[in-house]
């Protein structure tokens, strides 16, 4: 096969590929991936509130104010975590 | 009898014995599937890169894929400041790929299905943006935590979530990938395990549910291994860029 062919050949394929990532463009693996990190997002600062809560708690000896106060500072995080997040999707 | 669902987490040793005061560093299976998967990787990328053709081989174009994938990613998300930070992304997203993927052979163990394991990559990547965070902006990557336009009122409340939140990347990034792989593990087995105990008359229906579920399991052992790289060079442009 000559140099020229083979370069003929390239762009075809190279065509049809770029006109294919354009049918599927927004459904791609990335928008199921977002979906997957929303979910943990907010559990995961709940849990952090929660633990930094239990630590002061038990070094303070203020038990068991800290530890609620902080389980609700950590529910405000997730949310505004998932709500940053989902804002980021957007743009 | 393999009853138990999670009896395939379960770690054993493999070999002798071997302890450095009071910590158990024996070669385990998780350590022995761990070894395998980086030297597939070495593998891989070693005959893959070995000769440069025009028309690559399915190895080269593997490679190359792999290679390409990755560097678009670190471009779309963190741009061209974490170029220098390729090699560190490109060998994370392979490991945790080849550990995942490993894991859906039968028989084998699924090395991310530990939290664990999964804890000390985040970890080790929230240590890392952090430093890296502190050398490039100083003391001013502090302000991460106090955005702007906040009465003064609301600051102490804000800078406590703002740092809650810091701290819970690597939790959420570590929970994320070790309960979708153990999610999908269990439900594989229990699903065996219906087929075993309703025999050849009703077990055709779990049959098919397994085989589906076999394809959903690798597309998110696909999809987590992305998911862990992309979040880690979003976390990288934060560190780089600051804005907020």
């Amino acid at each position: 096969m000559s140099k020229d062919q083979f370069k003929t050949r390239l762009q075809i394929a190279k065509n049809k590929l770029s006109r294919k990532n354009q049918k599927n463009n927004g459904k791609n693996s990335s928008s199921i991936g977002a979906a997957f990190k929303l979910s943990t997002e907010l559990v995961a600062a709940v849990a952090v509130g929660t633990i930094i809560g239990f630590i002061l708690d038990n070094t303070f000896g203020t038990k068991p104010w800290l530890i609620i106060i902080f389980f609700f500072v950590g529910v405000i995080a997730g949310i505004i975590n998932v709500v940053r997040s989902a804002k980021n999707m957007q743009n | 009898m393999a009853a138990n669902p999670m009896t395939q987490f379960e770690v054993y040793r493999i070999g002798p014995e071997i302890k450095i005061g009071a910590f158990d560093i024996s070669f385990t299976n998780a350590s022995l599937f761990m070894v395998v998967s980086s030297f597939a990787i070495l593998l891989i990328f070693n005959l893959g890169s070995k000769k440069n053709s025009l028309l690559p081989n399915k190895l080269q174009l593997l490679a190359e894929l792999s290679y390409t994938f990755v560097s678009k990613m670190i471009n779309d998300t963190a741009g061209s400041k974490a170029r220098p930070y390729f090699a560190f992304i490109f060998s994370l997203f392979m490991f945790v790929l080849f550990c995942n993927m490993f894991g859906m052979i039968p028989y084998t163990f699924t090395v991310t299905s530990h939290i664990i394991v999964t804890f000390m990559l985040a970890a080790f990547i929230f240590i890392g943006v952090t430093v890296i965070g502190f050398m490039k902006h100083g003391l001013g990557y502090l302000k991460l935590f106090v955005p702007s336009g906040v009465p003064a009122i609301l600051l102490p409340l804000i800078v406590i979530i703002e740092i809650i939140s810091y701290l819970s990347r690597p939790i959420s990034l570590s929970v994320r990938l070790f309960a979708n792989m153990m999610a999908g593990h269990t439900m594989m087995k229990v699903f065996g395990g219906f087929v075993i105990s309703l025999g050849i008359v009703g077990g055709w229906l779990p049959l098919s549910f397994s085989v589906a579920l076999t394809g959903l399991e690798i597309l998110v052992a696909f999809l987590q291994a992305y998911v862990f790289a992309i979040l880690t060079c979003i976390y990288l442009n934060d560190a780089l860029n600051l804005h907020h």
